[in-house]
């Protein structure tokens, strides 16, 4: 028998340890409990939502708390990152995973920063949203093809610095001449967003937390599919 | 002597109708010095968008010195700021770790009227650490923008100072080690390896990076200090940094610091991005820093803005000056209004605590209103401090 089948103690607790080690920030624990948590028969699904984004999630509220700040935030996103390599290849689509929403995201053409992106994609893909990552320094033409290509719920304009995050504006505007404005919700990330200035270059909403994202991009998926105007976040 | 400085003599000099009681320069360091001052001190840096407002495009003044220094003046003499901050750009602080065939690969420019796009020159720690130990900054160095621009548009601004008797002050901006440190990686790997690298092997790149620095001070104490510079910013990295960071690599930052204000008497930090609560307290503790240009408060510290200010200018008080306001995103995006209002709060959440200068966090966007930008000055104008 499994530990999924038949003791759910021994499975929980393996969960935990597992989600413990990507606070822990330990990379090369976290593959090899992985890999035990699939050993003992729990899904690839259950390994990545109670194990590895559970322990992202607990890295969230540490870092609301103050407990533990960006260079561990990094640090703890990576690990995360090691622990998907080693259950992505055991994933069927049959196992039962739901995604929350389509999102694509990369950081803006002329800012090469990776920082703000490393953090919000693994807490997005935690949330249960699949996420493309466009990578940095994307062109304004890029995340039009991305949108064609993937046809996203929502798009996210990574910013680093804060002259990147006036130009937000521009790539919003190549995404409405292109005709496809009307068919995403746009929310701009990083450390200098400011929400409101994001609404006057014609994006949804802007936020400088991932964890704090993780709800607006909640609300405007729901928004999108409900067929609601946007500004509704 | 340079053409472009006579020239703007000849329009200045014995023409300027004085600003308040005090000269630009006394109302500076007035309020560094936590001393009264006539109306609050304006000194938004406005790098890029000075280009922009004097009719230049960045491409066009990115060789020629002389452009560059018209535009700082020109700017200057229309909107009469309480200092004239040296347009710098990546390009002057680290062009001289790059061979010259290899420059245009690193720095592009993001447009007509925009900033300079970096690509960080080492990927790996052993790389970073070799840039150093092999000196390419020495080896490099001629012909390189820190000496062909950055220093003729400095010293032309120095001679602009002393010919116009310091009525207004030059800012000379100055990267930090840890500044040097991250830029040369990218920040997003220089904070992952606080972590992940051996602690010994970080902190020799910190050293060579603070020993490049303060070598980088003798020429500043040759070529600024000894030509009438004395209000100096210090670029600080370290904006993504945690306690701990702070706490174990801090200690290159503070040597930079206690160097400098031996050479400069006014010197002031810029910290921008979100201000974790621990490294504003540890700027009020290095001696001989005056002046704190902040921004944002940290993410867990989920303050609203006159909160932060007023717990920055309790921090402050009898210690250091106060420098913020607007939000470089509120400079660009908002209505003069919102500049005037958000500049209010930070003179009325401040001046009862500390002295403060009207100064955003980061640089004014290129693309930033002119009205905006004007609200910015006329408020601080209307406040005795």
């Amino acid at each position: 028998m499994t530990a999924q089948g038949r003791d759910p103690a021994e499975a929980a607790g393996l969960l935990a340890r597992l989600a413990d080690l990507v606070v822990a920030m330990d990379v090369e624990g976290v593959r090899r409990e992985a890999e035990a948590c699939l050993a003992a028969g729990l899904s690839p699904t259950r390994v990545i939502s109670e194990g590895l984004s559970a322990g992202m999630r607990s890295v969230g509220e540490k870092f609301k708390a103050g407990e533990v700040y960006m260079p561990e935030v990094l640090v703890s996103c990576d690990v995360y990152y090691k622990g998907l390599e080693a259950v992505r290849p055991h994933i069927v689509p049959s196992d039962g995973s739901v995604s929350r929403g389509k999102m694509i995201l990369g950081t803006i053409h002329g800012d090469i920063h990776t920082v703000g992106k490393d953090v919000a994609v693994p807490v997005f893909q935690a949330a249960g949203y699949d996420v493309v990552d466009l990578g940095v320094d994307v062109s304004d033409d890029a995340f039009v093809d991305a949108i064609q290509r993937h046809r996203p719920d929502v798009v996210g304009l990574g910013t680093y610095m804060t002259s990147t995050f006036m130009h937000a504006g521009a790539t919003v505007e190549t995404i409405r001449r292109a005709g496809l404005r009307e068919r995403v919700r746009i929310i701009c990330g990083g450390p200098a967003v400011d929400p409101a200035a994001a609404r006057r270059m014609g994006a949804d909403d802007a936020s400088d937390d991932a964890w704090e994202a993780v709800g607006k991009i909640g609300r405007l998926v729901e928004c999108l599919r409900a067929g609601a105007g946007r500004r509704a976040s | 002597m340079s053409k472009v400085v006579d020239e703007w003599m000849g329009r200045l000099k014995g023409k300027l109708k004085p600003v308040g009681e005090m000269t630009h320069w006394e109302r500076m360091a007035a309020a560094f010095e936590l001393k009264p001052t006539d109306m609050v001190p304006v000194a938004p840096e406005l790098d890029y968008w000075q280009i922009t407002y004097a009719g230049y495009t960045h491409p066009e003044i990115y060789n020629d010195v002389d452009k560059t220094t018209d535009a700082c003046i020109r700017t200057w003499a229309d909107l009469r700021t309480d200092a004239i901050w040296m347009y710098v750009d990546i390009s002057h602080q680290i062009e001289h770790f790059i061979p010259a065939e290899k420059r245009p690969e690193h720095f592009i420019h993001r447009g007509p009227n925009d900033y300079l796009l970096f690509k960080p020159i080492a990927k790996t720690l052993d790389e970073a650490i070799a840039l150093y130990e092999e000196r390419t900054f020495e080896k490099y160095g001629p012909g390189s923008r820190p000496a062909t621009h950055y220093t003729p548009h400095m010293l032309q601004l120095l001679e602009f100072q002393e010919k116009m008797d310091r009525v207004v002050p030059i800012i000379v901006g100055i990267g930090t080690p840890s500044n040097f440190a991250e830029t040369i990686v990218e920040v997003q790997k220089f904070v992952r390896w606080t972590i992940t690298e051996p602690k010994a092997k970080l902190k020799h790149y910190l050293d060579l990076a603070l020993g490049e620095r303060l070598e980088a001070l003798d020429f500043y104490a040759e070529h600024a200090r000894k030509n009438g510079c004395e209000f100096v910013c210090l670029f600080g990295g370290a904006r993504t940094w945690g306690p701990k960071q702070l706490e174990e690599f801090g200690y290159a930052d503070k040597a930079f610091v206690d160097k400098a204000v031996k050479i400069f008497p006014h010197v002031f930090w810029h910290i921008c991005g979100h201000n974790l609560p621990q490294a504003m307290e540890a700027l009020t503790r290095w001696d001989g820093i005056q002046a704190v240009q902040y921004d944002m408060p940290y993410y867990s510290q989920k303050l609203s803005w006159p909160e932060w200010f007023e717990s920055v200018a309790r921090l402050f008080a009898g210690k250091r000056c106060a420098m913020n306001a607007p939000t470089t995103q509120l400079a660009c995006h908002g209505t003069a209004a919102e500049v005037k209002a958000m500049v209010r709060q930070f003179i009325e959440c401040t001046l009862p605590h500390t002295t403060a200068v009207i100064m955003p966090g980061c640089e004014i966007d290129s693309f930033s209103p002119l009205e905006n930008v004007k609200a910015m000055i006329d408020t601080a104008r209307e406040h005795r401090s």
